[in-house]
């Protein structure tokens, strides 16, 4: 198996040399001028051709390309043209910021989320299910930017208990981490919910019902273990797309991560982090799937033996 | 016995003695639209980076807060003839790393600015104009200018040219950025980049030391946080970009000091005159609008109507100019019929997404409907916005101008003809401009040029290249026990003057 892995592991490459190729691409033939963005409004037109050669934005297409190619295997991801700095360095000092939101988002909405689906799915039909697929929906159907705003009106200002943006203090982190959390735990409940559901009907659970097997036990050894593949993968793409998808978020509570440095320079044509931070996500999101498909392969001996 | 009893009155009035200078450092805590650039000077050039750079740089000039020039680091000037510049020094000037401020670094400071290498952003005063630079004694400096160039004082002023230590930024080289020395009231500490920037006090600042020990710089790019962390206490001062919604709604809050004053940006309408060659067409459209009710709908009464191409705060405004076109729509349908376009006009708007600029786009397209012109309103990314509108629009375009802060800043790049393709949108290209333009550039006697540039300003208004606007006030915010804050259009000032009630 875990030949197969390795395997899947090299087939990132391609995947990459392909991303890096579009993302080139679309950045450079995107209407914007990086030098007018730069100098701003007022430029002339002897400024903006000297910045530009300055930039290195007057080569052609090809060879910039070449030469992103060629310092990505070095390692280097090219220097930021806003503020000079090494595309790798601004990721690497927000990565972890994003990532630790990330991961207390998703531990969050898996808390809420679970639970939720589960009871939903228990007592399917009753008032407790219309109830929690309420709340999913609700969760999910409030904008993030709205329900952000609103608990910093509600925390901070009306009862001041905890500080409104920024960070440093794991205070700072619980109103994002909120904002996160019920966004996803959404789509979550709902996966739990339909998936609870399906195995609940299974002719095995009823042959335990049938043998004696407590309620509880079944639960959690049968029905678990089997409803949540499906959710995993849930887990698994949520987190993967947060390096770039916690953008509003990030926005709303001045946090620096990885998602505003993104959308900030694709707003300025700043090519090189725009095209190094997209390779950057790229790779985040393939390494993320192949943990989901590694932990499928734990989880499930099914699947096990399809990684011959 | 007596021995202790004497001990334990000395120790407990040390005591209390060191309970009272247990006071905590008093921190300004400022909040900043989008983060610094870098605080080499040569290398930023957003109006967030310049209220950065004043806390920690002094310049040779500065604006004082009667809008004229004065000096900062020179204590006087002089010009021997039109192309050159004497600077007389303060001396005793202290830098952050104790280097004492010389004429040498003045050199260093423009020839750097002057140099490819360094990788220099700005627009303004490239340095083009600036032929050398001369140390003439310790605190001498003499420049001598190109052609005359009267816009090189106010140039002065602005926070690109920063005063560099010679030592301590050849020493830095490729990371100066990272660690600034300047000699400016507050010295450097931390800066973690988007997030926020420390400062600390420079108690041997030449001005007198500051009255608050650290500024915090923190970055937040949500308007609607900043308004929240305002109100919550998270920051102490909101210097610009408090939202007139805002305004209105903090009125009534004790713990907040509210500042208004004119803004900087004139928002017009700009016509691509070739399209649009008819003067008397541009002139129908600006009587069309109805800007005092753009300023009470869309601005909540904070803005004034415009008088002409520039805002009030621009050095070099005719304080003398009307409101320009007040409303009329009889004139305007009268002009429209003289040009032949009794039966109706179409035309295109072209603005970019931001949600007030599509409102004004929308208001305008509105007025023009009354006097038969059909407008429609077209979007396009900043970006592309502006690179489509160098080339050329086929219609109008919505942008607000400021510039530098000087006349010749705010209207050279936009009205002279070889700015065609760049930043004359306008497409236009009118010879008494250009000279004019010229003229006032080069005309050094003070009261001559305002003359030049009061008749350039009424010329423009007479020739409307653009339909003239409203001018948003700038409006500010502090908590209550920040004292000493004045606004300032221009940039943020140093907060020497600051203080902190407690």
């Amino acid at each position: 198996m875990l030949r197969y892995f390795r395997k899947r592991l090299f087939l990132l490459i391609p995947v990459l040399l392909g991303v890096s190729l579009l993302v080139f691409v679309i950045v450079h033939l995107a209407p914007g001028d990086p030098a007018l963005t730069l100098l701003g409004p007022n430029a002339t037109q002897e400024e903006l051709v000297e910045l530009r050669t300055q930039l290195g934005l007057d080569k052609p297409l090809v060879l910039q390309y070449g030469l992103f190619l060629k310092n990505i295997l070095k390692g280097n991801l090219g220097k930021s043209l806003l503020s000079g700095e090494p595309v790798l360095s601004e990721l690497k000092q927000r990565t972890p910021i994003t990532l630790r939101l990330a991961i207390w988002g998703t531990l969050f909405s898996i808390l809420i989320g679970i639970p939720l689906g589960t009871l939903a799915a228990l007592y399917q039909n009753t008032w407790i299910d219309n109830l929690c697929s309420f709340f999913a929906l609700a969760g999910f159907s409030f904008p993030n930017f709205w329900l952000a705003l609103m608990l910093m009106l509600m925390f901070s200002i009306y009862f001041p208990v905890l500080p409104s943006s920024g960070m440093g203090t794991w205070k700072h982190l619980i109103l994002p981490v909120i904002v996160i959390g019920i966004q996803n735990m959404a789509i979550i409940a709902r996966m739990t919910r339909s998936s609870m559901l399906e195995i609940i009907r299974q002719d095995y659970i009823r042959t335990a019902h049938a043998k004696g097997m407590p309620s509880r036990i079944i639960l959690f050894r049968h029905i678990f273990s089997n409803a949540l593949i499906p959710v995993i993968t849930v887990i698994g793409l949520n987190f993967g797309n947060s390096l770039g998808g916690l953008v509003i978020t990030e926005t709303v509570f001045s946090i620096p991560g990885t998602g505003r440095l993104l959308v900030d320079a694709i707003r300025a044509n700043d090519y090189p982090v725009v095209q190094g931070g997209v390779m950057f996500f790229a790779l985040f999101v393939g390494l993320v799937n192949l943990s989901v498909d590694f932990i499928y392969a734990i989880v499930d001996p099914r699947i096990k033996s399809m990684y011959r | 016995m007596k021995r202790l009893r004497y001990m334990s009155v000395v120790f407990s009035l040390l005591l209390v003695c060191s309970w009272g200078t247990l006071a905590f450092a008093s921190e300004l805590k400022v909040a900043l639209v989008g983060g610094l650039q870098s605080f080499d000077p040569h290398k930023a050039n957003s109006a967030t980076s310049a209220a950065v750079l004043n806390q920690v740089y002094n310049f040779l000039v500065t604006l004082g807060d009667d809008g004229k020039v004065k000096g900062d680091l020179a204590e006087s000037w002089e010009m021997t003839d039109d192309y050159t510049w004497i600077f007389h020094l303060k001396k005793g000037v202290k830098f952050h790393n104790g280097e004492e401020f010389t004429a040498r670094d003045v050199k260093f400071t423009i020839e750097r600015m002057q140099d490819p290498s360094t990788g220099y952003i700005g627009t303004i005063l490239r340095g083009k104009e600036i032929e050398s630079v001369e140390v003439i004694d310790t605190y001498t400096v003499q420049l001598k200018t190109r052609i005359p160039f009267q816009p090189l004082l106010f140039g002065l002023t602005r926070h690109e040219l920063g005063m560099l230590n010679e030592k301590a930024t050849l020493a830095a080289g490729s990371e100066y950025g990272k660690n600034p020395v300047g000699t400016g009231p507050f010295k450097f500490v931390e800066w973690v980049r988007g997030d926020h920037i420390t400062l600390e006090k420079h108690s041997d600042y030449f001005g007198g030391s500051p009255k608050i020990d650290r500024v915090t710089f923190r970055v937040i790019p949500e308007s609607a946080t900043r308004t929240v962390e305002l109100e919550s206490g998270g920051i102490d001062l909101l210097f610009d970009q408090l939202p007139p919604q805002d305004f209105d709604r903090l009125k009534t809050n004790k713990d907040i000091t509210l500042y208004e004053g004119p803004g900087p940006s004139s928002h017009m309408l700009g016509f691509n005159v070739s399209v649009f060659p008819d003067k008397r067409v541009r002139q129908a459209l600006n009587y069309a609008v109805d800007k005092h009710a753009m300023v009470d709908t869309l601005f909540f009464g904070k803005a004034e109507v415009a008088r002409g191409p520039m805002s009030r705060s621009i050095v070099g405004f005719d304080k003398t100019l009307p409101e320009a076109y007040p409303y009329h729509p009889e004139k305007a349908r009268a002009l429209l019929k003289e040009a032949g376009y009794e039966s109706g006009l179409k035309i295109t708007l072209f603005t970019d997404p931001r949600t007030d600029r599509k409102e004004v786009c929308e208001f305008v397209q509105a007025c023009l409907i009354d006097v038969g012109v059909e407008a429609k309103v077209e979007t396009m990314e900043w970006s592309t916005f502006l690179a489509t509108t160098s080339k050329g629009v086929e219609g109008l375009y919505l942008l607000s101008i400021f510039g530098t802060g000087d006349a010749d800043g705010a209207l050279h790049p936009c009205y002279h003809s070889s700015n065609i393709g760049s930043s004359n949108r306008h497409h236009w290209s009118n010879h008494e401009i250009d000279d004019l333009l010229t003229k006032g550039r080069s005309t050094m006697d003070p009261e001559k040029n305002q003359e030049i540039y009061d008749i350039l300003q009424r010329k423009i208004v007479e020739e409307a290249p653009q339909i003239f606007l409203v001018v948003p006030r700038y409006l500010g915010a502090s908590r209550a026990n920040v004292k000493g804050f004045k606004l300032s259009p221009n940039t943020c000032r140093p907060f020497v003057n600051i203080s902190i009630d407690e």
